[in-house]
């Protein structure tokens, strides 16, 4: 179990926008998470990466909390929004500055954007831009493989596939599930795409207003299921 | 149509989201401007008297003659630094069924809505009303009226052409710079004196006052060409940035840091890449000028050295008030990831430390120039920049634990409240104060030198403490981290 969250909750003002009981997460499951806009998705992944104090319960990483600990920094890697991007670096300078709080060399750095360049696709690296004057779509994909090049245990992706273009969200698929199968790397994906949740992950959740109504085992019907809850 | 657009701005201005923010600001601007304008009316009003009081015994229309193309000198170099662009604000209509004629119309309207242009009418016109009008005739002060108008308007233009020229090819900028510098060296050496080329233009003006046409020429002609430029290159992304390429960088000279050294370095690109930090140092770098208002020969010799202990400690510490008065604003557009990311806060915190110090450091090696007029400034700067060093960047980075509010670095410093919260109006009374603590009762017992030794010792025992201090801070960051990166997310 690498993830045990109890009791969680979180409050602005009267309204409840993150209320979980009880959850736990498996190593190297891919677990996504559905619900529309305002279900208390980012708000969740927040408190998960402590950018955001819960107003009760805990998360546990490993067994250690979250809040008040840095060691789950050591194998946790996000990319959530922009908000993660220092927009006036090049995106080489920026690789090589995630590199460096990993202790990797600029060397290594280099070499294991080898491996994005399909999924670059020839738009990021010696483009002579900085982050802030790509595209959406481009942020996008240098944040995420920012979060990749961390070799994290645990991956935390807001909405990744938002503002991708269709070559690249398929390439992240597969990546995530090749990902899984070598490191056993554990995923949360949140998104509103369904076909993309239920193709990628093998199980998922369901919010409503900050509650899970739906924890699913991935398979055949699951894809009727959501939609049906979403039509109706 | 034009009338449309000026209303959209005027909307734009009061609706902005950064307009101020809380009330005692908007009621500061307004002071402020009311200020200025009482004080260049004030001057405008009683010009012939100052003249009379300043120059005792020179002819009042000499001084006056010469004066005139020395301030549109001057007005012309801040309106290179400071004026802004009004290019953007165009963009929504480029795509609309609107000519291009009156875009660039109304880009030129809308530039002429500048306190810029309104300090000099203020200035010079009660004089050219009263005493040119009583001396010569009214035709002679009408052209006076006529040649400061179209001078005004003639800089406007042309600092904005030149403004615009700069974004599509950086190289024109040293280029006028370094112009800059040799007028200003050659006024200095006596090579020749605005003043009195200024003096020669205006007597021709009261000789032939029709002469003052010629400013009205030359103003029409900047603004047909600026006019011309902007027809040519109306495309949002050409008027906005370059295409210069972006080339990576680093610092070798920070590697020894290890962590704190990274981000370090992150944030002197942070400081290079953007305006609005940008803007903040080239200040603090015009603010070594304080000393020659603040440093008299006469004070010297008197030992009364406290009255200079302020401009030592702007001089030498104002890289770290001025820049660190925002913090960690700075960096809120990026504050979630540097927090998720795998980053010690003890080094985030050193790396703030460094900076300070390195920014300090450097200012007052160059403020040791003043060391020249005296050896006594160097004592006295010195023992201020321990306690910038020291004292002053706990005070500072204090503060920056209580700072919610993010900031917009795009935009230019100056004028721009946006992201000023509660903490930067305290700030500055403890920052500047507590040297006065350290120091009154030495010299008012009529011990300087020891209040000195004081202050740099006080100084120095932060500094070697400063593990402490870094511990302290960082205790103080995580008890509101979280208040902080929510402050951040909130984009004023």
């Amino acid at each position: 179990m690498i993830l045990e969250i109890s009791k969680l909750q979180k409050t602005y003002g009267n309204r409840t926008v993150v209320n979980i009981t009880d959850l736990q997460i498996n190593a190297g499951e891919t677990v996504g998470i559905v619900g529309n806009n305002g279900a208390g998705k980012t708000t969740f992944f927040r408190m998960l990466l402590d950018l955001i104090r819960p107003d009760q319960g805990e998360i546990l990483s490993k067994g250690e909390q979250v809040v008040n600990d840095n060691r789950w920094k050591d194998y946790t890697a996000s990319y959530l929004d922009e908000g993660y991007l220092i927009d006036y670096l090049t995106s080489e300078e920026y690789f090589v500055f995630i590199g460096s709080l990993h202790k990797m060399s600029v060397a290594h750095v280099m070499d294991y954007l080898q491996q994005f360049e399909e999924f670059f696709n020839g738009e990021i690296l010696g483009k002579g831009k900085y982050i802030r004057d790509f595209s959406k779509g481009n942020q996008n994909k240098v944040g995420i493989a920012a979060a990749l090049m961390q070799a994290p245990e645990l991956l935390v992706l807001d909405e990744p596939f938002a503002n991708l273009d269709p070559t690249t969200q398929i390439r992240l698929k597969t990546l995530i599930k090749s990902l899984k199968q070598e490191r056993n790397m554990t995923t949360l994906i949140s998104s509103h795409d369904l076909n993309h949740v239920t193709d990628v992950c093998d199980r998922i959740i369901l919010m409503e207003k900050g509650l899970i109504i739906k924890d699913l085992r991935t398979n055949e019907n699951t894809l009727k299921e959501l939609e049906e809850y979403f039509s109706g | 149509m034009l009338g449309t657009f000026l209303d959209h701005q005027w909307k734009a201005f009061w609706r902005s989201k950064n307009k101020g923010g809380t009330i005692a600001t908007q009621i500061f601007i307004g002071l402020v401007v009311l200020y200025l304008l009482a004080v260049a009316i004030f001057l405008g009003v009683g010009m012939e008297i100052f003249i009379e009081q300043l120059f005792p015994g020179k002819d009042v229309f000499i001084v006056f003659n010469g004066v005139i193309l020395y301030y549109f000198a001057v007005d012309f170099l801040m309106r290179i630094q400071l004026q802004d662009l009004p290019t953007l604000s165009v963009v929504p209509y480029l795509h609309l069924k609107i000519p291009k004629k009156k875009i660039v119309n109304f880009l030129n309207t809308r530039a002429l809505f500048s306190a810029f242009n309104l300090l000099p009418l203020f200035l010079f016109l009660p004089f050219c009303a009263t005493a040119i009008y009583s001396v010569y005739d009214f035709f002679t002060a009408l052209m006076y009226v006529v040649s400061i108008l179209s001078l005004t308007v003639f800089n406007n233009y042309a600092a904005l052409y030149i403004k615009r020229k700069s974004i599509q090819n950086l190289k024109i900028v040293p280029l006028v710079l370094l112009l800059i510098i040799a007028l200003g060296l050659m006024e200095y050496f006596k090579v020749f004196s605005i003043a009195e080329i200024s003096n020669q233009v205006f007597s021709w003006v009261t000789i032939y006052p029709s002469a003052g046409f010629g400013f009205t020429l030359l103003a029409i002609s900047i603004y047909v060409l600026n006019a011309r430029y902007l027809r040519n290159n109306l495309y949002a992304e050409e008027l906005s940035k370059n295409e210069e390429k972006k080339t990576s960088t680093d610092y070798p000279f920070l590697d020894r840091f290890g962590e704190v050294g990274t981000l370090v370095a992150l944030e002197l690109k942070l400081i290079l890449r953007n305006k609005r930090s940008r803007s903040v140092i080239t200040m603090s770098m015009l603010f070594l000028f304080y000393g020659f208002l603040f440093y008299k020969k006469e004070l010297l010799d008197q030992d009364r050295l406290e009255t200079m202990l302020f401009a030592a400690i702007f001089m030498t510490g104002n890289s770290i008030c001025v820049y660190g008065q925002f913090m960690f604003g700075w960096q809120s557009s990026h504050f979630d990831g540097l927090m998720a990311n795998k980053i010690n806060i003890r080094n985030f915190i050193g790396a703030k430390f460094l900076l300070f110090t390195l920014f300090s450091t450097f200012t007052t090696l160059v403020a040791c120039l003043y060391g020249f007029i005296s050896w006594k400034l160097l004592l006295i700067q010195f023992a201020a920049y321990l306690y910038n060093i020291g004292i002053g960047t706990v005070i500072v980075l204090y503060f920056a634990t209580r700072n919610y509010k993010s900031m917009d670095l795009s935009k230019g410093s100056t004028f721009n409240f946006q992201g000023v919260g509660a903490s930067q109006w305290v700030l500055g009374l403890p920052y500047f104060l507590s040297p006065y603590v350290i120091l009154l009762p030495f010299s008012l017992s009529g011990f300087p030198y020891w209040g000195f030794v004081a202050l740099g010792g006080s100084g120095l025992a932060a500094f070697l403490t400063r593990e402490f201090w870094l511990s302290f801070i960082v205790n103080e960051f995580h008890k509101r981290k979280h208040k902080i990166t929510e402050g951040f997310r909130e984009k004023s």
